[in-house]
């Protein structure tokens, strides 16, 4: 039973293909976003979020407000900050369609919809299928189409709404899962919650009514993940929080690679807790604890 | 001498008949013994073994002289010269103890130390167990039998016989090796179908439910054997302000989930917490404050289900690891004293601190003053980052480090050139 000679090949061509994609995804740091647009630094930053072209807002959490920058290539510049009453605690932030923000309130445990120019518009109602008030978003995501997903961890489930507000349909969390602390959805409408006490990542295709397990435990390659973004490429980004490093998932799961590490110094990161695709290439990670954001280059 | 060796061989002989019956047949002859070599011949030396091979019950090779079974003659790899390391030897006759889909194994059981409750050669109690009935237990136990043999209502079967619930080796049908689950272990003994028991339990269908949510199997100080730390609704019967009522179809269903229901008593408590910047996630999921806390009875305070150290290492097993991983302890988190520094329910701070400031919250143990010159506090700007003020945790890990004095570091010099530069040679 040896191998023919093209058997060979092939098997040596298999060999050196996987080798490549072992090398995996690397992140390179281009710029940190330390300030507003007056020099005024950052607190405590949870949240990031981009409209994939030029807009990346940032939950300035400690410092109880949003902030807007222009992307414009690899350079990020400051372009104002929005403060609302409604919004004492951002930790979370989405664009939505037309340049619309979306900020989950931390104190207040709501979703409020803020217009592109900055002023307040309003609450997502998620009543939902429970009794009224009888949700507490923990994060949320929208989709290209401007749908809203909400990860609603009082009923443990993931409410969808219509770029509306209307309530859509529910994805079930899995009952054996530790515990979601945030989702993101890809350009195919496929939903993945990141389980920050299991260390795997769950999904739901768009028809699925129950979160299913992408992943197994990557308790070697996570210590307390709480952040997961997916890009233009279906790579998945999980922020591992306690250990300082991002994660990289191939759209089927795959392992592609840990970046980054715990550290004061620019590429790394302190209790990273959020994260975001930016223009075709990079991503965004809220690097809490160091009081800034980090846009990285990603390469294969 | 001759003389004793003499006896012993004789008594030896004696004893190499009993080998044809035994359970355990004799080894293969590997080492080519002479006729009569085998046991006896070990003896002529281990003049020690005359008093322990006359304890009323012997393991079967060393009755039948095979010491070769368990031990090479020659030479070993380990210790006591014994052929293989003592678990895979026990395994090799007595290989079936733990099943195989087992829920609960005991622990020197699947560290292969069986020699922690059993004699190799002999013992003066049955299955050459090293001490009888309960004190074995208790060698290592300790804690537990001596509350069960103390507490003012005790369980008789704790008190006189854990094998009476516990399987010694494993279990395929529970944990805490358990013999049955609960609540079939204790409908052995308690009849669930009584009228008298129904009263004790206000009419709820309890039959069914699980005994050690509320009681203690090991006794307690409380009547009914209840846990120590009791819900008030329990302990006054009023069931009711929690679950549906004992008539209805769902008795057993709770009026409302997570948070909302513990609010009806507790709102002072869920109100402070729901106006905090942040919350323990966890205490507003499905399930609520029963993540952490019993909602009958406990052994702990405050009803959490489990010591405070084990039960934030539920979730936070990382975090958790890290200080076990550390070379030096940070004592609170050793003595399991989270909430020394966290706030269990809320917090208007990151990771839940009790205190906005760093330099505070640690000042309120260690006093930076006197442990270092350094200067640290508001006006003092990291050097890596003009948005850090310099605190506690620009040096060091607060729930420990691979290196001395939870450092971020691994030497003195990579911790200090992390700023000072200027210094490098």
């Amino acid at each position: 039973m040896t191998p023919s000679r093209p058997g060979t090949c092939a098997v040596l061509l298999l060999a050196v293909m996987a080798a490549q994609a072992s090398e995996g995804v690397k992140l390179r740091v281009l710029q940190s976003i330390d300030a507003d647009e007056k020099g005024s630094g950052l607190k405590q930053p949870q949240g990031v979020a981009s409209d994939g072209t030029s807009l990346l807002v940032v939950a300035d959490t400690g410092n109880r407000r949003l902030l807007r920058y222009t992307i414009a290539g690899d350079r990020v510049t400051p372009a104002g900050e929005v403060r609302l009453n409604e919004i004492p605690y951002p930790i979370k932030v989405q664009v939505g369609l037309k340049g619309e923000i979306l900020a989950l309130d931390g104190k207040s445990r709501r979703i409020a919809r803020i217009s592109p120019t900055g002023e307040f518009k309003g609450y997502v109602q998620l009543s939902g299928d429970g009794p009224a008030g009888a949700s507490v978003p923990r994060s949320f995501a929208i989709d290209r189409e401007g749908s809203l997903f909400v990860l609603d961890i009082f009923q443990a489930r993931v409410i969808v709404l219509s770029p509306e507000g209307r309530p859509q349909r529910q994805i079930v969390f899995p009952r054996d899962a530790g515990f979601l602390s945030d989702l993101a959805v890809d350009g195919a409408g496929t939903v993945f919650a990141i389980d920050s006490v299991g260390r795997r990542v769950y999904a739901a295709k768009r028809t699925d009514a129950l979160l299913a397990p992408l992943t197994g435990a990557m308790k070697e390659d996570l210590a307390f993940p709480t952040a997961i973004a997916v890009d233009g490429q279906g790579r998945i980004y999980i922020a591992d929080q306690n250990e300082g490093g991002i994660v990289i998932l191939g759209a089927d799961g795959s392992f592609r690679g840990r970046q980054s590490g715990m550290g004061w110094k620019e590429g790394q990161l302190r209790e990273p807790t959020g994260v975001c695709a930016g223009i075709a290439g990079t991503i965004f990670v809220a690097d809490r604890d160091n009081n800034r954001v980090q846009l990285f280059a990603v390469t294969e | 001498m001759g003389l004793r060796k003499g006896a012993l061989v004789v008594l030896l002989a004696a004893a190499l008949p009993a080998a044809a019956v035994a359970a355990v047949a004799p080894p293969a002859d590997t080492f080519h013994l002479k006729a009569g070599a085998r046991g006896a011949l070990c003896l002529s030396c281990h003049t020690d073994f005359q008093d322990t091979v006359k304890r009323p019950f012997v393991h079967t090779p060393v009755k039948s002289g095979a010491c070769t079974v368990c031990h090479d003659p020659h030479a070993s790899s380990h210790g006591k010269l014994l052929a293989e390391n003592a678990g895979a030897i026990c395994a090799s006759c007595h290989g079936r103890l733990v099943p195989e889909k087992a829920r609960s194994v005991h622990a020197p059981v699947a560290a292969g130390q069986c020699v922690r409750c059993h004699d190799p050669h002999a013992s003066k109690n049955r299955a050459n167990l090293i001490a009888a009935g309960n004190d074995l237990c208790a060698t290592c136990h300790a804690g537990t039998a001596k509350s069960a043999s103390e507490v003012k209502f005790k369980h008789p079967p704790a008190e006189k016989n854990c094998l009476g619930c516990h399987d010694p080796h494993a279990s395929a049908k529970s944990e805490f090796l358990l013999r049955k689950e609960v609540p079939a272990l204790c409908a052995d003994c308690h009849r669930t179908d009584q009228p008298v028991f129904a009263k004790q339990h206000m009419n709820y269908p309890v039959a069914k439910a699980r005994c050690t949510s509320c009681h203690d199997p090991h006794g307690s100080n409380t009547g009914g054997v209840l846990w120590a730390t009791i819900h008030p609704p329990v302990i006054n019967k009023m069931c009711n302000q929690c679950h549906q009522e004992a008539s209805s179809p769902g008795a057993l269903g709770l009026k409302k989930i997570g948070f909302e229901l513990c609010r009806g008593c507790h709102s002072a408590l869920v109100n402070d917490a729901l106006s905090k910047n942040r919350l323990h996630w966890p205490a507003v999921d499905r399930v609520g404050c029963l993540n952490c806390h019993n909602p009958h009875a406990s052994a702990q305070k405050a009803l959490l289900k489990v010591p405070t150290k084990l039960l934030c290492g539920r979730c936070h097993a990382d975090t958790i690891a890290r200080q076990e991983k550390s070379v030096a302890k940070h004592q609170p988190i050793d003595e399991g004293n989270c909430v020394a520094c966290h706030s269990p329910h809320a917090s208007d701070n990151v990771f839940l601190l009790k205190g906005p400031n760093v330099v505070g919250l640690c000042g309120t143990c260690h006093n930076w003053k006197e442990h270092s010159s350094h200067p640290i506090g508001e006006r003092a700007i990291d050097p890596r980052n003009k948005n850090l003020a310099l605190d506690c945790l620009s040096c060091h890990r607060s729930h420990g480090s691979p290196f001395k004095s939870f450092a971020s570091f691994d030497t003195t010099a990579d911790l200090c050139l992390q700023c000072h530069q200027n210094v490098r040679r």
